[in-house]
């Protein structure tokens, strides 16, 4: 019997009825690949297998096909002949395997962490942008470049968030579109939800800039503990993000030795008598410079 | 004055508060219904500024007038800095504005003290009551908390935000005579009481309403006196006793333009806030007692972090066989954590704990060796005094690089 090879389209829930049949044949990870993850696909052999259930019959513990489901949304190498590896051994009685202390478990360990950061990225660095909302389209409009396959899953957070609102979320991969009441899932991304998508910025894009400048600490600047937590591959979705590298240049720049925005210490000043409620212009009348 | 010079001058006045966490809401959804908003818990931090900081929440001041004269405070009354108001509706339209675009999770709302404290704070808990009663808005809400104001004020802040906050300012009584001369610790901690005591109130009652479900912090400013760490981290202790306060914020004194000669011109290391920081993170989450981690006077260490120079000081514990010791005291071992105490628990079920384990768990292994043995390690013996480990581990400073200003 040749190597057996599988086409899921990237899809745990046609992944899934897979790996079951192949454990319920016996057949060990050795002797399976998905979607041309290896070059010996070209010359694999057909298998001459039944597509019916084998003998064997798998006990799984609960709690592996969610932390399955939830790897499997990693994009990579290997990324579904892992997760039978961990199943086979699981199912052999080996649950190592899906513990982060095993050299393969600390791989699915690893994938899962990856995923569900890449879930928080899209909660946190996604912008919606408000379009006019003369039609059933949506209100609200947002580009995101996910480095994995988290969109239709971290997407839900947003029904939450926004209410009855209509939004739409775009990326290079696939998109979403919630009406008020449900949310549909497309995938590839149909070119008009990219086009909306990608529309310009609306007028509270200069009021959030201006928060951003002054709400950092120029005294403080760190730009290295900013870009752990922010990956620099988000920054140009970002409406804040081409000022960050302006802003670092300032506080290196002079701006190092207090923490008022420059702009802030070049406005008029006033100190407010003692006793009285309302304040009196500075009597030295200059703007202070820096 | 346009709105957007009016968010510049009043976010301006508000960075030097530490505090910007959404976390520990409650569960709560817009699905299905009017109005905006959800948390989950966890909270999200929508950006990071340059500073490395979390932007969590708009943190802006109602105001930066002040009749008060702190003098670490850049919008005290003799400051010569621009002043700008904002009315409540402003802010209520800011705070929904940000939040439907996805740039935050809430709002964090103080102010300076203008015509009196119970004015001040009657100004704050009319922009949450219209976020939550006429916005139907579900996000997150800060208060900070006026101390002097009417207790029956803070009761009803309580009661549409989800964390209050009283800021100490400074770790000692003492201190803050000289420096704020306005404030007093008693009615600082009478205020702390007070949402304390809104707490229990409701504490076990699953009917009853939500009172600051993430419950209240409080800001320490470091190094605006000459407070040691000892005394800070024995006065964060008692306020995590006594009023069951969720954190401490940390805040080393940041220099501020027009400096009173009462305030130094320098900052403190922000080396000595991480090192608060990492103590606090261990009388909160790891067991250990501010007696432990600094026995008499005196500052934490800046080399090396609290909780490898606690194990260097009590090297009769180790090492630990993690086969066989209590998860709490795998905790103490340097360079492992909660998180994988637990790993290796659930690991050691099935089988025993190999060396190898340790660098798949994501143990810190350069702390971690001299502490620890395994089914097949056993650190040397004889050859490393705690002397010889600490020169070890010592953290290679970070190069610091020089304003041009110095």
């Amino acid at each position: 019997m040749g190597l057996i090879c599988l086409e899921c389209e990237g899809l745990f829930s046609q992944w899934r009825p897979q790996a079951r049949w192949l454990l319920s044949h016996g057949i060990d990870p050795s002797q399976v690949s998905w979607n041309g993850e290896r070059e010996a696909d070209l010359f694999a052999a057909p298998h001459g297998l039944p597509a019916e259930p084998g003998p064997f019959e798998a006990r799984i513990p609960q709690a592996l096909p969610p932390l399955l489901e939830a790897a499997s949304q990693y994009l990579g190498d290997q990324r579904w002949s892992l997760l039978y590896e961990v199943l086979w051994r699981v199912s052999q009685g080996d649950r190592t395997a899906m513990l982060a202390g095993d050299a393969v478990g600390s791989e699915l360990h690893r994938r899962i962490k990856q995923v569900s950061r890449e879930a928080h990225h899209l909660h946190a660095f996604l912008r919606f942008v408000e379009r006019p909302a003369e039609d059933e389209g949506p209100a609200y409009v947002a580009w995101h470049e996910p480095a994995h396959d988290i969109l239709q899953r971290a997407s839900e957070h947003f029904i939450g968030r926004m209410g009855r609102q209509r939004w739409l979320i775009a990326t290079p991969r696939d998109g979403v579109f919630y009406d008020g009441s449900t949310l549909h899932y497309e995938r590839p991304c149909p070119p008009k939800w990219r086009e909306l998508a990608k529309g310009q910025g609306d007028d509270t894009h200069a009021l959030w800039r201006a928060y951003y400048t002054h709400i950092f600490n120029p005294a403080r600047v760190n730009p290295a503990i900013m870009q752990g937590h922010m990956p620099t591959r988000f920054w140009k979705l970002l409406p804040e993000g081409d000022l960050i590298p302006r802003l670092v240049v300032q506080a290196r720049h002079g701006k190092q030795r207090d923490g008022q925005a420059q702009a802030v210490g070049e406005r008029r000043g006033k100190t407010i008598a003692k006793g009285l409620e309302g304040a009196q212009d500075n009597k030295k009348g200059d703007p202070k410079s820096h | 004055m346009e709105l957007i010079d009016k968010l510049s001058i009043l976010a301006d006045a508000a960075k030097y508060d530490a505090s910007c966490a959404s976390s520990g809401a409650p569960k709560r959804s817009s699905e299905g219904k009017g109005g905006l908003g959800s948390t989950n818990g966890m909270g999200i931090c929508h950006s990071y500024t340059p500073d490395g900081r979390c932007v969590s929440l708009l943190k802006i001041l109602l105001t930066n007038f002040c009749l008060y004269d702190c003098q670490y405070c850049v919008n005290r009354r003799s400051s010569n800095v621009p002043r700008a108001r904002f009315n409540p509706e402003e802010v209520v339209r800011l705070t929904l504005d940000f939040y439907r675009r996805n740039y935050v999770s809430g709002l964090f709302l103080s102010s300076g003290i203008i015509r009196s404290a119970d004015y001040t704070m009657e100004q704050l808990v009319a922009v949450a009551r219209s976020l939550r009663e006429d916005h139907e808005f579900r996000g997150y809400i800060h208060l900070k908390t006026i101390p002097d104001a009417d207790p029956r004020l803070i009761e009803q802040a309580g009661q549409y935000a989800d964390r209050l906050s009283v800021n100490v300012e400074l770790p000692t009584g003492e201190s803050l005579k000289v420096l704020a001369p306005e404030k007093q610790l008693i009615t600082i901690h009478q205020a702390m009481d007070t949402i304390h005591q809104g707490q229990q109130a409701v504490a076990g009652e699953a009917r009853a309403p939500k009172f600051t479900p993430a419950g209240q912090s409080t800001q320490m400013i470091i190094g605006a006196d000459t407070t040691d760490d000892s005394t800070i981290l024995r006065s964060a202790e008692s306020l995590y006793g006594n009023f069951k306060l969720r954190r401490v914020y940390y805040s080393a004194f940041s220099p501020i333009p027009d400096s009173p000669n009462s305030v130094p011109l320098a900052p403190p290391p922000l080396l000595r806030e991480h090192r608060l920081y990492q103590a606090d993170f261990l009388l909160r989450g790891y067991g250990y007692q501010a007696d432990e981690l600094l026995k008499g006077p005196g500052n934490l260490a800046l080399d090396i972090d609290p909780k490898l120079a606690w194990a260097l000081e009590h090297r009769d514990l180790f090492p630990l066989d993690l086969n066989r010791a209590e998860p709490a005291m795998i905790a103490r071992i340097p360079g492992i954590g909660i998180r994988t105490t637990k790993r290796i628990v659930e690991l050691r079920r099935q089988r025993r704990i190999r060396y190898a384990d340790l660098a798949r768990l994501r143990c810190v292994l350069a702390k971690a060796k001299p502490f620890v043995v395994t089914a097949d390690y056993h650190p040397p013996q004889g050859d490393s005094s705690s002397q010889a480990l600490r020169m070890a581990m010592v953290e290679c400073p970070q190069p610091q690089q020089l304003g041009l200003w110095g």
